[in-house]
């Protein structure tokens, strides 16, 4: 990202690491350590190239390793040097002044465990990428592992143009300093497929822009292309996009316009025309937590069906995603052309809309119900498509009802809050506390209140929640009787509400769509009694 | 018969939804089945059974049943209805 300041730092070595440090906001430290932790064990070869100080070298000979560091900076092996003899390492890390691009000429074929490399590639020209992720692959034994540490260029646009902005400059000033440049990995994973390597494990850090990527030798080294039908590889990332998304529909999923993912046929890790066909609907977090469950588990074909961007349960449900969505976009992918066999994996929470007798009927393709859940895909492909009771069937566990409460209040307290901010500002934070408790208190206790759907529940919910405004008013505060009779209103509303609405966030209880009526009639009587009782006393 | 929604008449719709839903209960012909089992494949509380004596299905009981429709649409004997019960 820095590359004045990174040049600056190569002539002043000293001061290289914690530049460096600086620079990457702490993240290369962390990755480092990982690769120590993960990699490296008791009496394993690895090869470092572009070792600068060789912070990660003495990370990895205190694991047992022995290291060949290898860089090209006369001063940076020199600093390194100094470090290594105050740790007292210097039986276990072998430095070398020499260019990447000759590993091939200096070592034996298979003479290395491990490969790792830190900032190193972005620095090289990309052919010589090419070639020595080539030498890397003959230099590693069979079951070695590669692992490289640096900076990429995120693949989303506005990512890379922040990224380009703020790279300008410094790649201008670099030129004039030191005529030399450097650039962001762009496209590496076809590199590295090119050169006969598969990627394994790829970890992201500032917005995709610093990645470890750990690859080991590819079994098939014949270079794989993809159908020209298939969209793209779906790939399990985090970056600041998905953290974004993920931040919206922690509290707003509910909201549309939905996050989408475009329609279309896409592969997950190296499909061959065996490989299993998933389907599924187009909300983006569906699509994203089907790839989270599968990428480097599995490989497959992913359809992935116009749903309108709705998960694919209330999409089937609403008429969005039915057998003809699903026949035309296996139409339009050509999977048949594609895939060998004719077997297609529904989500078993689509069969409440998509009717599988269609599709086997105008396709000829079967109609297999996969699991409920994405998680237990790897599974059911890997058991021949055994479909355990757990697979098949509903549960609600806390974790989930934790997360859908917070989708609930995330728009519903809006809903409330708004007013209240308005119209009764000092009971704001009273009323907040009040939803939120209630609210999680609720998610909690669910299994355990009586009642057979969420509207039913908010019977027990309401007597608990008065029950707690009792305890406050004997042990904290004595209230007065308007504010008490307030409080009675107000807290019986929340839990009508909390409860009514929890309900449809699962598909467990029926109902739902009436619930909304109920807490109309409920809340219209809580008010009438709210504005009439208080004349009946004289309050008024 | 034609005429074009209104607020209220989509809100009456949506609330006699709601209520039908509610009542639904599975009736289940079992004379008609062959064991397809695809509504063991496909409920998701649980609710059908596979025989593997007689090769039918049988239904535990409604109580779980959430009226999603989907062993009614899977079905195809068409041996699986959902309806108001005395209706």
């Amino acid at each position: 990202m820095a590359t004045v300041f990174m040049k600056w730092l190569e002539m002043r070595p000293q001061n290289y690491d914690r530049g460096i440090r600086l620079l990457t906001l702490g993240r290369l430290e962390l990755l480092q350590a990982q690769i120590a932790d993960r990699l490296v064990g008791e009496g394993m070869r690895v090869l470092e190239i572009g070792c600068g100080t060789c912070a990660l070298a003495i990370a990895m000979a205190e694991k047992g390793a022995q290291v060949m560091a290898i860089d090209l900076s006369p001063t940076m092996l020199a600093e390194a040097e100094r470090r290594i003899n105050q740790v007292g390492l210097e039986e276990r890390i072998n430095l070398k002044l020499m260019d990447a691009s000759l590993i091939g000429d200096q070592f034996e074929a298979g003479s290395f465990d491990l490969v790792v490399s830190s900032l190193a590639f972005s620095e090289m020209a990309p052919q010589a990428r090419v070639y020595v992720l080539q030498e890397c692959l003959r230099l590693l034994v069979s079951d070695g592992k590669l692992a490289i540490l640096d900076e990429t260029l995120p693949e989303r646009f506005i990512a890379r143009l922040m990224v380009g902005v703020i790279r300008l400059p410094l790649r201008l000033l670099t030129w004039f300093l030191t005529r030399t440049t450097t650039h962001h990995l762009q496209d590496f994973e076809s590199m590295l497929s090119n050169a006969g390597f598969s990627e394994e494990v790829v970890i992201s850090h500032l917005g995709g822009s610093l990645q470890l990527i750990i690859a080991s030798p590819a079994d098939k080294v014949a270079s794989y292309m993809l159908p020209a039908t298939v969209l793209g590889r779906l790939r399990h990332r985090t970056t600041l996009r998905t953290l974004l998304l993920d931040l919206w529909a922690t509290f707003f999923r509910i909201l549309p316009p939905y996050p989408k993912v475009n329609p279309g046929l896409y592969v997950v890790g190296q499909p061959d025309p065996d490989s299993p066909v998933l389907i599924t609907g187009n909300f983006e977090l569906t699509v994203r937590r089907l790839v989270r469950a599968t990428d480097n588990r599995m490989d497959a074909w992913v359809l992935v069906v116009d749903s309108a961007g709705i998960n694919v349960w209330c999409a089937a449900g609403g008429g969005f995603f039915t057998a003809e969505k699903v026949i035309g976009a296996l139409r339009v992918s050509d999977l048949e052309g594609v895939v060998g066999h004719r077997a297609l994996i529904l989500p078993q929470l689509c069969a409440n809309g998509v009717d599988g007798w269609r599709i086997r009927q105008e396709t000829g393709w079967d109609v297999n119900w996969g699991p409920v859940r994405a998680e237990d895909i790897p599974d059911y492909v890997v058991s021949g498509g055994v479909k355990t009771d757990a697979m098949r069937w509903v549960q609600f566990p806390i974790k989930d009802r934790l997360e859908m409460v917070t989708v609930t209040l995330g728009f519903y307290s809006l809903l409330i809050m708004l007013p209240v901010a308005i119209f009764w500002r000092t009971l704001f934070w009273p009323i907040l506390l009040s939803l939120v408790g209630l609210s999680y208190f609720y998610a909690v206790v669910l299994p355990w209140l009586p009642g057979r759907d969420g509207l039913a529940k908010s019977v027990p919910l309401t007597l608990i929640s008065l029950v707690g405004l009792l305890v406050y008013i004997v042990v904290w505060d004595h209230l007065l009787g308007q504010h008490i009779f307030n409080w009675v209103l107000g807290l019986t509303a929340l839990s009508v509400f909390t409860a009514a609405e929890l309900q449809g966030m699962s598909p467990l209880m029926r109902g739902e769509q009436g619930n909304w009526g109920w807490e109309a009639v409920i809340g219209a009587a809580l008010g009438l009694t709210y504005w009439l009782v208080p004349y009946a006393l004289g309050w008024r | 018969m034609s005429k074009s929604p209104t607020m209220q008449s989509l809100m009456k719709e949506h609330w006699e939804l709601a209520r039908t839903l509610r009542r639904l209960e599975i009736h289940f012909d079992s004379e008609r089945c062959r064991g397809v089992w695809q509504c063991y494949e496909v409920c998701p509380v649980g609710n059908w059974a596979p025989n593997y004596n007689r090769m039918v299905a049988t239904f535990r009981n409604g109580k779980q049943c959430i009226a999603c429709g989907a062993c009614v649409l899977q079905c195809p004997e068409r041996a699986i209805e959902l309806r108001i019960p005395n209706a």
